[in-house]
């Protein structure tokens, strides 16, 4: 297993009024290449428990394994870690800096001692990964982007370090929805092509059950459901208690069945349900 | 329907990028928005729905052209304070626009400036709190809510000024679904049964399913104007506008072509299923 957690938990300010148990007593584990999705309600714990992937956080009980190996446990070089497992938080373009977007992508890199030949390439598979051409971006100024290309060159910057694991925490959250498509469309080829491991925390539960092989849905702290996104969409009513929803493709298919009608459930995309609903029809059994 | 309570005619403005450039935000643009309405405002970023939003309470003046809010100009400076009491505006991030320290005195902000008197302002917080359905957290610290009562707050704040027009820029886009679901069904409350006219900019298709009407930005001019069942009946062509079909008409549509005899207009999950059955 590529990150596991052992009865993981996490108390913000503990000993104090404000007190908050955000995760308690968590057990995940995720393998090499997987795209896994966590879902749930602000202030379920999602952002808490991705933060203890790279040790951001320490867990105030349990263990957080990279590998195997108890990442608190005394062995583990943090910083290396980090660039292993890299994180991208909410509106990342608010952490552009640099004047050009050559300087901002290069930054993490360059940190790591990477220069010349080495270094362009880098930001150039950055930048080509999340669709934007090298030479007509590089020497661009990243605050006269739009927003979506600001959100692309973030991720630029996190994909030139050429993390295993990319954890996206609501990426697409205030984008267009062209936008949205053009970002998780490289995220998906990244996970394909690259073997990248992808967590992708979201509210979104369209863009999730397609993309995601596995899904880990928290509620106030503790981990709720788990399994395929079939599995789990299956699971109407508990879902719904968790404050999510269901997507509408996935409540069709549910309120259909519901009627006597024999269709599959664990679709989510238009073609795949419309797909369904002709064969029916063609059966002559709608 | 009476006549329209905003109106621009020939709108124009214009951002200047490093000082020398200029962006066309809008475009000539010309619209009414009647009384009692629900208007979804949708298009890509950088198509001028925001920029729009901002004139239609003032925050913004023409650069050409003229916004008339029930018969007011914008342009007129004597126009403009009872132009932004009848057209609240709600932004995306609701920690930008809490000011007070609990939730009451939050809502009151708006009155005490406009010099209410203090019996009526007590009046007008307790029933926007009421309508938003946060009465019992009147004596709560904002910071300490969740984003969606956040969200109903910064509206309560706003209907305490008994306005007749609501502006919302994004409201639900840094919230999650329940938070989302909360919003939207207290702005669909307030339009239906205390008849404030609502203009709503979003970038989630299926938020606008229940809007009378629907404009679509492109480039700073409007692209389609239309109801739902039109915007979304395949017609237009929505991901060349960088926009996209909800997953339930976008069915509907690829059941319809594929020769299953479905009627034009299903918009929600009952509707197909109730024509399925």
């Amino acid at each position: 297993m590529l990150i596991e957690t052992k009865d993981l938990s996490f108390t913000y300010m503990p000993g104090t009024p404000f007190q908050v148990e955000a995760l308690q007593h968590v057990n995940i584990s995720i393998g090499q290449g997987e795209f896994i999705g966590i879902i749930g309600e602000t202030g379920s714990g999602k952002s808490t428990l991705v933060q203890h992937f790279n040790g951001l956080l320490k867990p105030t009980s349990g263990q957080i394994l990279v590998e195997g190996k108890d990442i608190w446990a005394g062995e583990t070089d943090l910083r290396a870690l980090r660039s292993r497992i890299s994180m991208l938080f909410q509106f990342p373009e608010h952490q552009l800096f640099e004047e050009t977007v050559f300087k901002d992508v290069s930054f993490g890199p360059r940190n790591l001692g990477l220069n010349g030949n080495e270094l362009v390439e880098r930001v150039r598979f950055g930048l080509e990964s999340m669709g934007l051409d090298y030479n007509s971006y590089k020497d661009r100024s990243p605050f006269q982007l739009s927003g979506g290309e600001k959100r692309r060159v973030a991720m630029a910057g996190i994909l030139a370090m050429r993390p295993q694991v990319i954890v996206l925490d609501e990426p697409t959250a205030g984008m267009d929805p062209v936008g949205r498509k053009q970002l998780l469309e490289c995220v998906q080829r990244l996970h394909r092509e690259e073997k990248l491991t992808v967590i992708l925390v979201t509210h979104n539960m369209e863009e999730v059950s397609r993309l995601a092989g596995r899904l880990f849905v928290f509620c106030r702290g503790r981990l709720v459901l788990q399994g395929s996104p079939a599995e789990v969409f299956k699971a109407a009513a508990p879902l719904r208690e968790t404050g999510l929803e269901i997507p509408a493709l996935s409540e069709l298919m549910l309120r259909l069945q519901e009627r006597g009608k024999d269709v599959r459930t664990g679709l989510f995309s238009v073609e795949e349900v419309a797909a369904e609903i002709q064969r029916l029809f063609r059966e002559g059994r709608l | 329907m009476n006549g329209p309570i905003i109106e621009t005619k020939g709108l124009s403005y214009f951002y200047s990028l490093d000082g020398q450039r200029e962006i066309r935000a809008l475009d000539n643009l010309s619209l009414q928005i009647y009384e009692g309405e629900y208007v979804c405002l949708i298009g890509p970023n950088g198509s001028g729905k925001s920029t729009l939003a901002r004139h239609l309470n003032a925050l913004l003046l023409p650069a050409a052209g003229e916004v008339y809010v029930d018969g007011l100009s914008t342009a007129l400076e004597e126009n403009r304070w009872e132009i932004r009491r009848r057209v609240g505006l709600v932004f995306q991030n609701p920690d930008n626009q809490i000011v007070a320290t609990t939730v009451e005195e939050d809502v009151a902000f708006g009155l005490e400036n406009l010099g209410v008197e203090p019996s009526q302002i007590l009046k007008r917080v307790e029933e926007a709190l009421e309508l938003v359905e946060m009465k019992p957290l009147a004596r709560h610290a904002p910071h300490l809510l969740s984003g969606g009562q956040k969200q109903r707050l910064a509206i309560a704040g706003i209907l305490a000024m008994r306005p007749r027009c609501l502006l919302l820029d994004e409201p639900t886009a840094m919230l999650d679904p329940r938070g989302r679901r909360e919003v939207l069904a207290t702005v669909r409350m307030l339009n239906r049964q205390e008849k404030v006219t609502v203009v709503h900019i979003t970038h989630f298709m299926e938020e606008t399913l229940e809007a009378d009407r629907i404009i679509v930005m492109d480039q700073g001019r409007i692209a389609y104007s239309g109801t739902p069942e039109e915007v979304f009946s395949g017609n237009l062509d929505l991901e060349a506008l960088g926009l996209e079909m909800p997953p339930i008409p976008a069915l509907a549509l690829a059941l319809r072509q594929a020769g299953l005899p479905l009627p034009l207009g299903i918009l929600h999950v009952e509707q197909l299923v109730e024509c399925l059955c």
